[in-house]
């Protein structure tokens, strides 16, 4: 057994889980006293804040990190500059979550979004045409350099909300695409 | 008494038949929706061991058509306790029970709750999960709601009320949370709506789901009527209590005082990038909030709903205020019609409980076009300079760019009762923007002009110089000062301070005629 | 020395690396304030900051050649040093220059001009007898055409815009059925993009390494090469971490590759910085590709291995100095790497991430030079390109310089943007990579995965999430809400309050 976590603060104690975007769960217990524990270990970490930068320490290991976007119980963490997507469930709203998701059928449609602001240089793809996950589908200028904008999905061009010289901004929508 | 005496007996024999209401299949028909109980969730919200239940033994009435299920409580569940350290009071309403449906007796239940968290000046909060009226009771269970809608008006703006919509909420029983303070939803798996799928289809002949036609999604985005919504029953909970700290328990007190870190001399030199030169460009007010405000923290109401406006909950030294903030990001920040309604019920609610208000200001004006005119823009702009006119909580205004028109006169300008005016260096207040005042007063010289478009724009540079800027408002004592933006904190702190004990006397009258 | 003001027609990371030589050399430096950037590093850098004449027009400021010699006229400076990109390469502003009297760093508009045009370029390569890759000298006009030349020169070939630059209008045809079809998309393609359908062809190198020389010329006619770097580690044609010297070339290919660069030079009275570009094939065979007439980017390697100050040497030339050095006087030492850092997101495929710096901390030790153009507060915006900083260590040796890169990358902290970072330790942790097995499919081929993690990287993100989450919710709780402050209210506030209900 570690020894105990050095906290600044006091938590709220509680079973937690981490979910990542593809489903992994990553189960935490915080005690009373606010020590985490891990599989049935108590981790010993440590949180520094230094010259404006936040580290975690764990073992060996210190890497700066950074919540960078947090959506009620969202977060995205940046750890090393890589980019980790969780969802903060207790057990109760995790076997929520996959009730809900067995009973509703998921949505027929995605939208494809622009990642970033710009202007819409090429558009690679045709409403009624099928696109595979990975196709780049348009073409963004943005910064001087033309994006390539990629489906996420496989399926149908359902509608095509732009056209050759439109601008937009981050998150309008570009196309539908039925699954 | 005789501990194995048959009096005390019957006394524990009792507790044990109303516990096991509440049995394992009970419960696991609740989970099996992703829902918590009528309990659990009133363990979550109160701090443990503070929630004391009343009207347990409560019974249903009798009916004279169809059956009813005897039971204790009828269907919901009654009391008060402590959240995070303050008395409050509670419904919470039992699905897992005759549907959670409003009999007689569950409505005055509700009703007690509801009278003495009136009498004792305490917050109330109303968890509604219900099938809605007792169709058995007939028309006894509609005087039930009744009884409560009175209950809820007369409560209004006394002690905050809260409604949790955490099931279905149709027919009648949508009124009783319309008419109070704030609304929260849960998504999916909470409803609200008057006339439900099954009767727009045979009337209309409409195919909606419950989803589509009242869910949380759509009553946080177009409907406006759900002022939050969040992914599962436990943040919601949360939502509540971290709503409730920034409100007094009842309208003579203030809220709750929360000792920060964060000084209140504290000079923030990147709220002098914030706004953009161009002043085409647009910005997210809501960097400029978090900048301000005790350790960036807010609490945003009706996020999803009439973004071009922000409404929100936070902190300056410690001390509770309702910020309202135009946001250049959505329609360029100007007012609608959903914006003035959005931002009029929050200045009402904070004038109520005493809550200082802090406007950010950067309005081109309001939405021009058809659809609004016809849709009452102008009610509903008068709406908002009603609710500002009237409050008489301390007001106070700083202008980041634009504030044309009436628009300026609407958020809240000295003249219309503002306790403290700023303005940034960037503010620009005119009768209305460079290029149309330019294309009016000189549409003469442009036409005959060799270059228009060159003298267009040295024209609109003259105006920005000359007209649009703060300083002949500031000049006139429109404006109490022109203030450097990184000691916007400060400004606003030393500003509430003084205006701690304002008190303003206002005419007797019954009460105004607000354009609703 | 003549040059006594210096202005700056740049920005960002390339400014500041002309005013520190400016600085180091006594020369006042002037550089430009545009609307975009009213912020920047560079403009505390320089001795005079000079504002952008209002625009009416939609050139960009770095553009406007027009404006930009009437900046330097009216504030009487001595030079103009373009940087790289923008005007580095325009023919018609270093004639400008010289027509108004001002001293241009960098070469004449002629060697500018035709080393600009490819076509032309290829054309003397091939007159001094450097290696080309066969094929077309001018640009062809049907695909007929380009059959006939590839059935010549052997499959594959490719096929590129003879105006344009990076990969549009570039097509790699494998066999002469798909002639007819990649011939219309390529000329369609060059067409759109560069207004200039024209095409040419040659020779296509398979998984070929890009090195290139750098050399100097003076206007004496004495020109020398600095020895090469190695720049195959590109993304769809940009160039992400660059080297030197290379892994491939020995002492007598490096003699030779670097008299041909000499060579070519000299066909053009070349004086000033250049470099020759050179693809080189898996049997060390090289061909010319091309030549940039400017300082660029990638020229700290060159330093950090010389010892050599190039634009000190850039701007000694245009003051009509001779080289500093003779060709057997050149020493290479050790071995440099540099990696440039962008600000994209790595993990949706290199995206522009847009944002604010909210703190940055820079590693600095003896082998370790960060050229950058930001600090905290920066705004990355879409107007200029994501290149941030650029990371050069020097070591002994290879293996010296790849673990100096590491630990300079680990210790390279960047609050508020995602940079590319993850992607130069991907890079420089790769096994292929460490053995110098570089080719320009580097990238696509070598590199499993895109971006560098530290194993349990997943689970301290989870963890950290956990806490930070568990704080929050803390933070919210009894303990903290002062009730009696609320309920203290003056007997004033009270009677009022009561009164006016």
């Amino acid at each position: 057994m570690a020894k105990k976590k050095e906290t600044q603060n006091d938590l709220v104690s509680g079973k937690y889980i981490a979910l990542t975007n593809k489903g992994k769960k990553y189960e935490f217990y915080i005690s009373e006293d606010s020590a985490i524990t891990y599989k049935n270990k108590i981790l010993s970490i440590s949180i520094d804040e230094s010259e404006g930068f936040t580290f975690i320490e764990f073992g060996k290991n210190k890497y700066p990190v950074e919540i960078i976007d947090r959506n009620q119980n969202k977060y995205e963490v940046l750890i090393n500059n890589v980019s980790y997507n969780f969802t903060v469930e207790t057990p109760f709203s995790f076997k929520r979550k996959q009730l809900l998701t067995s009973q509703q059928p998921s949505s027929k449609t995605e939208n494809i979004v622009a990642p970033l602001p710009g202007k819409i240089l090429e558009i690679m793809a045709e409403e009624g045409v099928s696109v595979l996950e990975g196709d780049a589908v348009l073409i963004l200028e943005a910064m001087k350099m033309q994006n390539e904008i990629t489906s996420h999905v496989s399926g149908k061009v359902k509608k095509i909300f732009v056209k050759c010289g439109d601008t937009v901004m981050k998150d309008d929508p570009l196309m539908e695409i039925e699954k | 008494m005789d501990k194995n005496g048959k009096v005390f007996k019957k006394f524990t024999d009792r507790k044990e038949l109303y516990k096991q209401q509440f049995s394992k299949e009970n419960i696991e028909k609740q989970h099996s929706k992703g829902k918590l109980t009528a309990r659990e969730r009133i363990d979550l919200l109160f701090d443990s061991g503070t929630f004391e239940e009343i009207d347990s033994f409560v019974t249903s009435s009798d009916v004279k058509f169809g059956k009813t299920s005897k039971s204790y409580g009828d269907g919901v569940i009654t009391g008060y306790g402590k959240i995070s350290g303050r008395l409050a009071f509670v419904f919470s309403q039992d699905f897992t029970i005759m549907g959670g449906s409003l009999g007689t007796k569950h409505s005055s239940k509700i009703v007690k709750i509801q009278e003495m968290a009136l009498k004792m000046g305490a917050p109330m909060i109303g968890l509604i999960d219900s099938g809605g009226a007792r169709i058995q009771e007939g028309v006894a269970s509609l005087a039930g709601y009744a009884l409560i809608f009175s209950r809820n008006v007369r409560a209004s703006g006394v002690i905050p009320q809260i409604s949790v919509i955490l099931g279905p909420a149709a027919g009648g029983a949508v009124y009783s949370p319309a008419l109070t303070d704030f609304v929260f939803m849960t998504a999916k798996t909470s409803y609200m709506f008057v006339t439900g799928p099954d009767v727009v289809r045979e009337v209309l002949n409409q195919e909606v789901t419950f989803e589509d036609l009242g869910g949380a999604s759509v009553h946080s985005k177009k409907s406006g009527v759900a002022d939050f919504v969040f992914e599962d029953e436990e943040n919601t909970l949360l939502g509540v209590k971290r709503l409730l700290s920034y409100f007094p328990s009842n309208n003579l007190e203030n809220a709750p005082y929360v000792e920060t870190d964060d000084s209140a001399d504290r000079i923030e030199e990147r709220l002098r990038d914030v706004v953009p030169d161009d002043p085409n460009k647009s910005y997210d007010i809501k960097e400029v909030i978090k900048l301000i405000v005790d350790n960036g923290k807010f609490f945003e109401v009706s996020e999803n709903y009439s973004q071009n406006i922000v409404i929100c909950f936070a902190r300056l030294n410690g001390h509770s205020i309702g910020i309202i903030a135009n946001q250049p990001k959505f329609l360029a920040g100007t007012l609608d019609i959903n914006s003035s309604r959005k931002a009029a019920r929050f200045i009402r609610f904070c004038d109520a409980f005493n809550i200082p208000i802090v406007t950010l200001e950067d309005v081109p004006g309001f939405l021009p076009g058809i659809d609004q005119e016809h849709n009452g823009i102008i009610t509903n702009g008068a709406k908002l300079l009603y609710a500002y006119a009237d409050a008489t909580v301390p007001k106070i205004t700083v202008i980041l760019r634009k504030a044309y028109g009436g628009a300026f006169c609407v958020m809240n300008c000295r003249h219309l009762g503002g306790d403290f005016n700023f303005a940034w260096p960037t503010a620009e207040i005119a009768v209305m923007g460079p290029d149309g005042a330019v294309a009016i007063l000189y549409k003469k010289e442009i036409a005959e002009s060799k270059d228009p478009v060159k003298l267009k724009k040295e024209l609109v540079q003259k105006y920005r110089d000359e007209i649009a800027n703060p300083y002949i408002a500031e000049e006139r004592g429109y404006l109490d000062e022109v203030i450097d933006p990184a000691y916007t904190r400060i400004k606003l702190i030393r500003s509430l301070a003084a205006l701690e004990n304002k008190h303003v006397n206002t005419p007797q009258r019954k009460h105004g005629n607000v354009p609703l | 020395m003549s040059i006594k003001s210096l202005l700056i027609a740049n920005r960002g990371e390339i400014a500041i690396r002309i005013i520190s030589t400016a600085k180091k050399m006594g020369i006042k430096s002037y550089v430009i304030k545009t609307t975009k950037e009213p912020n920047e590093t560079y403009l505390q850098m320089a001795d005079e900051v000079i504002e952008f004449p209002a625009k009416h027009d939609e050139i960009p400021e770095f553009l406007d050649i027009e404006s930009i010699i009437l900046i330097a006229k009216k504030h009487k400076i001595n030079a103009i040093h373009p940087g790289y990109g923008f005007l580095a390469e325009n023919p018609y502003f270093a004639k400008r220059c010289e027509e108004q009297g001002i001293i241009f760093i960098g070469p004449s508009p002629d060697a500018i001009y035709k080393m600009g045009n490819k076509t032309i370029a290829k054309q003397i390569a091939g007159k001094h007898n450097i290696p080309l890759l066969k094929g077309s000298v001018e640009s062809i006009k049907s695909f007929t055409e380009a059959e006939r030349i590839a059935e010549k020169i052997g499959y594959p070939v490719i096929l590129k815009a003879a105006a344009g630059v990076g990969g549009r209008g570039m097509r790699i045809v494998e066999k002469s059925s798909e002639m007819a079809k990649l011939f219309k998309l390529a000329t369609s393609e060059a067409q759109k993009a560069f207004n200039d359908s024209s095409v040419f062809i040659e020779k296509y190198v398979r998984n070929p390494r890009h090195i290139e020389f750098q050399i100097f010329g003076d206007k004496h006619g004495n020109v020398i090469h600095l020895g090469e770097r190695e720049c195959s580690i590109q993304r769809k044609h940009q160039k992400l971490l660059e080297e030197a010297p290379s892994v491939a070339i020995d002492d007598t290919l490096r003699k030779k590759m670097g008299e041909e660069a000499v060579k070519i030079a000299k066909a053009v009275n070349y004086y000033s910085a250049g470099t020759v570009e050179f693809l080189l094939d898996s049997e060390k065979k090289y061909f010319f590709m091309e030549m940039n007439t400017r300082i660029q980017v990638e020229h700290p390697v060159t330093e950090m291995v010389t010892g050599l100050d190039l634009i000190e040497w850039q701007i000694r030339i245009a003051n009509g100095e001779k080289l500093p050095l003779k060709q057997n006087e050149v020493k290479i030492n050790g071995w440099s790497i540099e990696c440039r850092i962008n600000a994209e997101d790595v993990q949706s495929n290199f995206s522009p991430f847009l944002g604010t710096i909210k703190n940055i901390s820079i590693p600095r030790s003896k082998n370790v030079r960060i050229d950058t153009g930001i600090r905290e507060g920066t705004e990355i915006t879409p107007y200029f390109d994501s290149m941030i900083a650029k990371l050069i260590v020097h070591g002994e040796n290879r293996e010296l310089a790849i673990e100096t890169a590491l630990n300079a990358l680990q210790k390279f902290k960047i609050k508020g943007i995602k940079t590319t970072i993850p992607f130069c330790k991907a890079v420089l942790n790769n096994k292929a990579f460490r053995l110098g097995k570089l080719n320009t499919s580097f990238i696509e081929n070598e590199l499993k995965e895109l971006y560098f993690q530290e194993p349990d990287e997943e689970l301290m993100a989870a963890l950290f999430v956990i806490y930070s989450h568990a704080k929050e919710l803390k933070s919210e709780t009894a303990a903290v809400l002062n009730y009696d402050k609320g309920k203290h209210l003056t007997p004033w506030v009270l009677n009022k309050r009561i009164k006016s209900l």
